[in-house]
């Protein structure tokens, strides 16, 4: 698994995918998760009641980060698509988990869609965490399978 | 069959794509819809536009700055805010009669949340208001677990020692029902808030005001009142 990870990322272009897209999830993740307020000051903010939160964030983009990367490779490597929806799947679940909370997001689901909106944005901040777990159960899950395959398409090849 | 497959797995990425792009059109839609709307300073106008002068107001009536804090009872970092936050500014500047503060109703989150802010006001009609609003961010739980339900409601004001037949009567006759709807109506569309918490602290003597949006922390409400003072 070592080799599969120093061969994707012994290309730079991989490397710069993967940043990326990890901060494209997480500045959005703790903009929505009010760790981070762009106004009226830039501030970063975390209460010791959120810690978990964020660090499941930081995993969750992480993961994501690596999972869309290696994937990329994989595409070109063999041209075959089929893992990247089970990437994107985990990803949104992830980071629908938490969203709504008392924000905006929250205050447009409700609005637009009245009570079935504020079922699904209680259910989104009750479950949080367990939603979180799960997605990143999801991502480790993709990223052991990716690296398997690239492992035995790259035998093949090389 | 493993055409089939093939097909039921382009589906499912399908959806899973336009799955994302629906999140992040809601995200992008939210956050600039708040761009939209002033949100680093306020007109005077505007301010004026606010009736809060029924409005239990925590410290001195002769304080310079004025902390309107838009929240809801069932919300979790309206909670966070009052225990991490608020009680520095309370030290700080409300009990040195520099600030004080009100609450607006903005129940939105669960069907749990006006009956809590109603209590509030049955709270107040016996001149419990802010003790009322202390002990519900203090025992909030998940939203719509039960927490905030009749039962729950009326323990806490038997816990204040308030006359629980006049708690219940002005509960169950819906007293102030249509206040807490106006403050409702007031933070969305005059206020312009579409979460909570969202505060907007104004100098009530030149009536420059600056709106803070989430939970923000103690340095932030410094910066903000310092500026205003």
């Amino acid at each position: 698994m070592n080799n599969i990870f120093g061969l994707v990322y012994s290309n730079p272009s991989y490397i710069l995918i993967a940043t990326g897209f990890f901060f494209l999830l997480f500045i959005p993740l703790i903009i929505i998760s009010e760790f981070l307020f762009l106004e009226p000051f830039l501030v970063f903010s975390m209460y010791p009641e959120t810690t978990l939160s964020f660090s499941l964030i930081v995993i969750l983009s992480f993961l994501s980060s690596l999972a869309v990367s290696m994937n990329i490779y994989r595409v070109k490597l063999i041209k075959e698509t089929k893992k990247i929806g089970s990437s994107i799947v985990g990803t949104i679940i992830g980071a629908s988990a938490g969203a709504c909370s008392c924000g905006p997001i929250a205050f447009s689901v409700i609005a637009t869609f009245g009570t079935a909106g504020s079922i699904a944005s209680s259910f989104l901040t009750i479950y949080e965490i367990p939603i979180r777990l799960t997605s990143i159960g999801i991502l480790g899950i993709v990223i052991f399978i990716t690296s398997k395959s690239l492992s035995r398409e790259c035998k093949v090849k090389f | 069959m493993l055409k089939s497959m093939v097909h039921i797995k382009k589906i499912a990425v399908a959806g899973a794509a336009v799955t994302l792009v629906t999140i992040l059109s809601i995200f992008a839609t939210s956050y600039m819809s708040d761009f939209d709307t002033p949100r680093t300073s306020t007109t005077e106008g505007e301010f004026q536009k606010l009736e809060l002068k029924q409005a239990p107001v925590l410290g001195y009536d002769t304080a310079t700055v004025t902390i309107i804090e838009v929240g809801d009872y069932q919300c979790h970092m309206c909670k966070l805010w009052f225990e991490e936050t608020r009680p520095q500014i309370v030290e700080n500047y409300i009990e040195t009669g520099k600030v004080n503060l009100v609450f607006l109703d903005m129940p939105f989150l669960g069907s749990d949340s006006i009956p809590a802010s109603e209590a509030t006001y049955c709270a107040d009609d016996q001149g419990k208001y802010w003790q009322y609003h202390s002990m519900l961010f203090t025992y909030q739980q998940e939203i719509d677990d039960g927490w905030a339900n009749a039962n729950r409601l009326q323990a806490i004001a038997f816990n204040l020692d308030l006359d629980i037949e006049q708690f219940d009567k002005c509960m169950t006759t819906d007293d102030h029902f249509a206040r807490v709807n106006y403050n409702k109506q007031v933070a969305v569309t005059e206020f312009g808030a579409t979460s909570t918490p969202t505060f907007m602290i104004v100098n009530t003597d030149d009536g420059k005001a600056q709106r803070i949006v989430g939970a923000h922390p103690y340095s932030t409400f410094e910066d903000v009142i310092n500026s205003l003072l």
